[in-house]
């Protein structure tokens, strides 16, 4: 080969390569270029699904859980499976509400029956509590509060009682909230009312538990600062039948010439003393007075025991805003759900449902919380029980009461009937 | 002092409709059975059903009482304790299988009771049965309640119909037969499956009356077996758990206790009438240790029989 064709190879040798560096170039470029456009891609859409997830969350309804501990069974069924019914329409009602404000929360009932015993209505806290239920309603009775306050108060456990009045549950910073007034208001309220009818010598015929013994000595306390006479006759529960328990009153009202007789009673214990004060004449020549826990039952309407009612003039007083229009609203709602006249206390577990639920809203779903927030929600609440406004003890501070009587009914019968209200130390009739 | 014994009267009626088929049904079963008192509850229920569904009468509504619980009483038989009995179970086991039927029956009344409450939109607790019956009735100068009437003569009727069945009509001599010697019986040619079945029906049926009656005068509620329990018990056991007669003397002398005894303790000693339901238990607890039951501890006392002659030759030969 000649020196001439040398520079001519070394030409047309090095193209080819640089081609095929250039290929080579842009295939790893390629490569390279996609993955990482790939994971920027990616990036962005984990991006995007996350904030689509955070939309969608925002978006979706929160459900929460309020616990109940009812007695269905037992001594208060009466009254139990009302409560019941009651907080199952609450909680409908606000879960409409809730909906109506555009609000993404729901709430749900969990109902247990605590068999009116305080070692049951332990045993539903515990299991609710386990649950992870934050708030529970009820239970019904105080020695039941009591059994289960220890517990709500070591493990945060939000207590609403819609019928628990006995005093010596008023305890300050505790888990426990009593959405009905104390019976300090209501014995100051009877002892106006029977000492307004011209009563001086007053025989209480109280239950012989937590609620009947202190009930029976707040009255003694306030009757005698209004110069009259009180002794107390406190009678054991359970039993079958109380005929021997009224002859022995009948015999104390004689001999020591009582004008008056308070019974501190149930429903079922007080119809059934009732029912045998009617055939005694010396019970039937003196006047008769009760407080809330007898009112409703159906027995008191019986023509026999209803007649005895009129002719000793029974009145009783039980805790209730009298001139409430939502307290209308929600004992008309409650007859047409169910067929019954709204009893005792139901107005109280209405509103306890919805306290119970904004102050999930308003706290969070956490025991403390609700307990912070409970309060302030509280003091602007109007519910079917009237301003739900709490003292420094988490019980209601505001409660009036209305005097019951059983009158005969139009077109034969006879019903209930409110004939008086107490409200801040004054007793209007009419 | 007359108004304790009226209710002395009154009380004791119901108790001893309530306890006399439960001797009944241990004399002839040898079987404690716990869901009689769930027997005695649904008497009451059926009457405050029925009777809020159809215009009926006293005597109306006490046969259907009477005829709804005893095929309770027999269903009860027949898918408890009869598969139990044939697999040759013993009666304490049979004892605790009762305990059973009594709670599931009590809790199963409350699912009906508050299922009809709001079918029926009516108050089903703490009721009595919508039978028009005046509440007192005028004798001479005297007002005495219809239903003190009522119970007695459904009582002293039930007594009657019991001795007329045990010791005239065959079948009722029959199991007086079983109840003595159960094995010997069916050698004669007895079917001791009917007889069984009779007795369930009378046991459940009159149980029934008990809480018909008990409803009358106070109301049902679904815890009304088990507040006459201890009561219930008492009384039979008086009877020894195997004699009518008795068994009804037992439900006058807790009914006694319950009321007059109860009067003359608080008025002379100043006893707490609360201690009413603590005289029943200590009458019971009496009994049981001076007389017990259904022939258990050799007798009267027995713990205080002297040793026989014979003891101790007997007892090494």
């Amino acid at each position: 080969m000649s020196e001439q064709s040398k520079p001519e190879n070394k030409g047309t040798s090095i193209l080819p390569r640089y081609v095929a560096l250039l290929l080579i170039g842009i295939v790893i470029g390629s490569a390279v270029g996609y993955l990482v456009e790939s994971s920027a891609v990616e990036s962005e859409r984990s991006i995007v699904s996350q904030l689509q997830d955070q939309v969608a969350q925002l978006q979706a309804v929160k459900e929460y859980s309020i616990g109940c501990t009812f007695p269905l069974t037992g001594d208060l069924a009466f009254i139990g499976t009302q409560f019941q019914s009651v907080a199952e329409m609450a909680v409908a009602d606000l879960n409409n509400q809730t909906a109506r404000y555009g609000l993404k929360v729901r709430f749900n009932l969990v109902i247990y029956d605590d068999k009116t015993t305080p070692e049951v209505a332990l045993t539903n806290v515990q299991t609710l509590a386990q649950a992870g239920v934050k708030v529970v309603i009820g239970p019904a009775g105080s020695s039941q509060i009591k059994a289960i306050k220890s517990y709500a108060d070591d493990n945060k456990i939000m207590i609403i009682s819609p019928s628990s009045t006995v005093p010596d549950l008023a305890i300050p910073d505790d888990y426990i909230f009593r959405t009905t007034g104390s019976d300090v208001g209501q014995s100051q309220a009877l002892a106006t009312l029977i000492s307004g009818q011209g009563m001086k010598k007053v025989l209480v015929f109280a239950r012989d538990d937590d609620y009947g013994v202190a009930f029976g000595q707040f009255f003694k306390k306030d009757f005698e600062a209004l110069n009259g006479t009180v002794v107390i006759m406190n009678y054991a529960v359970g039993q079958t039948d109380y005929s021997s328990e009224v002859a022995q009153l009948s015999t104390k009202v004689k001999n020591e010439g009582f004008d008056s007789v308070l019974m501190i009673t149930y429903d079922t214990d007080g119809a059934n003393i009732l029912n045998h004060a009617k055939d005694d004449a010396t019970l039937s020549s003196i006047r008769w007075f009760s407080s809330e826990g007898v009112q409703g039952t159906p027995q008191l309407t019986d023509p026999a025991i209803a007649a005895f009612i009129q002719k000793v003039k029974l009145y009783g007083t039980r805790p209730v805003f009298k001139e409430n229009p939502l307290l209308l609203n929600f004992k008309a709602e409650f007859k047409a759900e169910t067929g019954l006249d709204a009893g005792v206390f139901t107005d109280k577990v209405y509103d306890s449902v919805f306290l119970a639920g904004w102050s999930i809203i308003a706290g969070g779903y956490d025991g403390a919380a609700i307990k912070e927030a409970l309060p302030k929600v509280a003091q602007n609440y109007y519910g079917a029980s009237g301003w739900c406004i709490l003292d420094g003890n988490g019980d209601r501070l505001i409660q009036d009461y209305a005097v019951w009587t059983v009158v005969p009914k139009v077109g034969g019968g006879f019903e209930y009937q409110d004939v008086a209200s107490y409200s801040s130390g004054s007793l209007v009739w009419g | 002092m007359i108004a304790e014994l009226l209710n002395t009267l009154w009380v004791s009626s119901i108790y001893s409709l309530m306890s006399v088929p439960l001797t009944l049904s241990y004399r002839v079963t040898k079987i404690i059975n716990f869901a009689h008192i769930s027997f005695i509850t649904y008497g009451a229920y059926v009457a405050v059903i029925f009777s809020l569904l159809l215009p009926l009468g006293l005597i109306e509504t006490s046969l259907i009482v009477f005829l709804v619980v005893a095929v309770l009483a027999v269903l009860n038989h027949m898918l408890v304790l009869s598969p139990l009995m044939s697999r040759g179970t013993n009666v304490v086991t049979l004892m605790i299988a009762s305990m059973g039927s009594w709670i599931f029956l009590k809790y199963l009344l409350y699912a009906l009771v508050s299922s009809a409450q709001k079918v029926l939109r009516v108050d089903l607790f703490y009721v009595t049965p919508n039978i028009a019956i005046p509440s007192t009735i005028i004798i001479g100068e005297f007002r005495v309640s219809t239903f003190l009437l009522i119970s007695n003569a459904m009582n002293i009727m039930t007594l009657l119909f019991l001795y007329v069945f045990l010791m005239k009509v065959k079948l009722g001599r029959a199991m007086r037969a079983v109840a003595d010697n159960a094995g010997l019986a069916q050698i004669t040619g007895i079917s001791k499956n009917a007889v069984l079945n009779a007795t369930w029906i009378l046991t459940g049926g009159i149980a029934a009356l008990g809480g018909l009656a008990w409803s009358l005068s106070y109301y049902a509620s679904p815890e009304l077996g088990d507040n006459v329990i201890l009561q219930v018990f008492a009384c039979s056991v008086i009877g020894g758990l195997s004699s009518i007669p008795l068994t009804f003397a037992g439900a006058f002398v807790i009914a006694f206790a319950e009321n007059i005894l109860i009067a003359w303790l608080h008025t002379y000693l100043g006893l707490d009438v609360s201690f009413r339901p603590f005289i029943s238990f200590l009458t019971l607890l009496l009994v049981i240790l001076i007389r017990p039951p259904a022939g258990g501890g050799g007798g009267l006392p027995y713990r205080f029989k002297l040793p026989f002659r014979g003891d101790k030759k007997r007892s090494t030969s």
